[in-house]
């Protein structure tokens, strides 16, 4: 058996975080050595099946990153129809690092999970030192949001045709053809 | 069947209701403060492991971003540090311990007798009427002497504290070796220990608690050194004896706000006096630590950052008082953080009282003019 200096080096459990971080999407773009800077920032935390991550309308002040188990996301008015079911390497809370408004779904795990946290306190801490992780992240966080943009566009697009509502148009003109 | 108490017509016994979590919190910290001012040695104790293992933390970060296991990043770092502290050691030590043993021996004392004699002569000779007040030289050398005597036989005294101060040196790098190794278990027993809906609000607590006394302590190292190096170079062209002993005794006497500066600059201007046997350095010296204070206030505690504490200076004064009270010297110095410390968590947690109650802050940004999204 030869002895290789970095089984006895290397934390496992931090490489496979390292590894997983580096298939986030909202990390895309951003090196091993930043990565690093930005993993030794997170915390770690066991959730159990059924337990609530944050309940809707709690100030918002962390990203989480599903590291194990599985998460649903959903209204409280519509607790059975979950907005979204994550798995692990899905992150979500994204919008707490740029403003702390309150969550607008809350987050229960459906079975036992591990959670990566990243708090909006630390992430700031990061950013002012390193300008080109933050930029890098603001720009992944800033195609996110683009996205979800575009996905109410589409969602609003075939209402607003019935109505020959377009979205270029201004507003107010769009709302008054609409009561017309 | 037996009867109730009230149809025998005696008095129903009340209800023992456990005292609400404010007076039970104030309690616990009422405790807790008292043991610490009990066993204030062992709180100091723990008060500087924590401080050097929150100015090593970011170094120890720094290689565990590799990926690499907590303990060896620890140990690296220290390594390190070691390896610093003896280079150093072995390029100043022998300076500096012979600057020391000048300082301590009689040769010294003479020199100071021959000096407070010129400095008398000299403010006779400028102001005579200040003889009478002065008095004449033998019984000012009377005093002295017996001053002298009084100091030495304290020494042995001195010596016995000096194994506490040892036994100290020692177990600080030890304690705060640990607290380095199993930081991260200790804040994963607590999250684990936390209820999911207070854990946002408690680690962003935690954050800005870190935030605020790393920086500061960061930032004071970083502080003294600068100073140190400032005054021991300028002490160096005005001529005066002992600047690297002087310039260290600077940088550290910089940690205490305020008072600090004020008294290493007295120091030296009395060093200073004696070694040319003038009032003349007085100035020079003067002008060096005023300049010295003003680049502090301009260039580096810009750079620095952790000084940039935001208290009132009614509060930061009173922080000083009572901690210096309390705790000494050390009390002084660690007072300002934790009071910065604490007035952030308290606003932390009205801020958070705020929002639960749907309060917005008045610069909060949904408050802002936002431009209607048209395409």
């Amino acid at each position: 058996m030869t002895w290789h200096w970095r089984d006895w080096a290397i934390d496992p459990e931090q490489l496979r975080r390292l590894n997983l971080l580096a298939g986030v999407p909202l990390f895309a773009g951003l090196s091993r050595r930043q990565l690093g800077k930005l993993m030794v920032k997170l915390f770690e935390k066991r959730y159990a099946a059924g337990e609530t991550i944050f309940r809707e309308g709690d100030p918002g002040k962390a990203l989480f990153i599903v590291l194990e188990g599985k998460i649903s996301i959903a209204r409280a008015a519509d607790a059975d129809r979950p907005l979204a079911v994550l798995g692990p390497g899905a992150y979500f809370g994204e919008l707490a690092l740029i403003e702390d408004q309150p969550r607008f779904a809350g987050a229960r795990a459906d079975e036992d999970t591990l959670l990566l946290i990243l708090y909006k306190s630390h992430f700031d801490d990061l950013i002012e030192g390193h300008k080109a992780l933050a930029v890098h992240i603001m720009e992944n966080l800033l195609k996110t949001l683009a996205s979800y943009v575009r996905a109410e566009q589409s969602r609003s697009a075939p209402r607003a045709a019935k109505g020959t509502v377009s979205l270029a148009e201004p507003p107010q003109t769009a709302a008054e053809r609409t009561r017309r | 069947m037996s009867p109730s108490p009230a149809a025998a017509g005696e008095a129903p016994a009340t209800r023992w209701f456990p005292p609400p979590p404010t007076i039970v919190w104030a309690l616990a910290i009422a405790i807790f403060v008292s043991l610490a001012y009990i066993a204030s040695d062992v709180v100091v104790l723990i008060i500087f492991s924590a401080a050097l293992a929150y100015v090593i933390n970011p170094l120890v970060r720094k290689v565990e971003a590799a990926a690499v296991r907590r303990t060896l990043a620890v140990t690296a770092v220290y390594l390190s540090i070691v390896i610093i502290i003896a280079t150093a050691a072995f390029l100043i030590v022998p300076r500096l311990r012979a600057e020391v043993v000048t300082l301590s021996s009689g040769a010294f004392k003479q020199q100071v007798d021959h000096s407070v004699d010129a400095l008398h002569r000299e403010l006779i000779d400028k102001y005579p009427s200040l003889r009478n007040v002065l008095g004449d030289p033998e019984a000012r050398n009377e005093r002295l002497s017996a001053l002298f005597q009084q100091q030495t036989a304290n020494l042995p005294n001195l010596l016995s504290h000096a194994v506490e101060i040892v036994i100290v040196i020692v177990l600080i790098p030890v304690f705060s070796f640990f607290l380095l190794r199993d930081s991260g278990k200790l804040v994963r027993l607590l999250m684990d220990r936390l209820r999911p809906d207070q854990i946002e609000t408690s680690v962003a607590v935690w954050c800005e608690i870190e935030r605020v006394i790393g920086r500061y302590l960061r930032g004071l190292a970083l502080e003294a050194l600068a100073i140190g190096t400032i005054a021991s170079t300028g002490l160096w062209l005005l001529g005066v004896n002992y600047p690297l002993f002087l310039g260290a005794f600077s940088g550290m006497a910089n940690v205490i706000p305020y008072l600090g500066p004020f008294l290493s600059g007295t120091v030296v201007a009395m060093i200073a006096m004696i070694q040319f046997q003038s009032f003349a350095p007085l100035a020079k010296v003067m002008l060096l630590y005023l300049g010295i204070k003003i680049c502090d206030l301009t260039v580096i505690q810009t750079l620095t950052v952790g000084r940039s504490v935001h208290l009132h200076p009614i509060l930061l004064v009173a922080s000083l008082l009572v901690g210096g009270h309390a705790f000494g010297l050390i009390g002084m110095i660690v007072a300002v953080p934790i009071v910065t410390a604490l007035q952030e968590v308290i606003r932390l947690l009205l801020d958070h009282r705020r929002r639960k109650a749907g309060i917005r802050p008045a610069h909060h940004a949904s408050s802002m003019p936002i431009q209607t999204y048209v395409c």
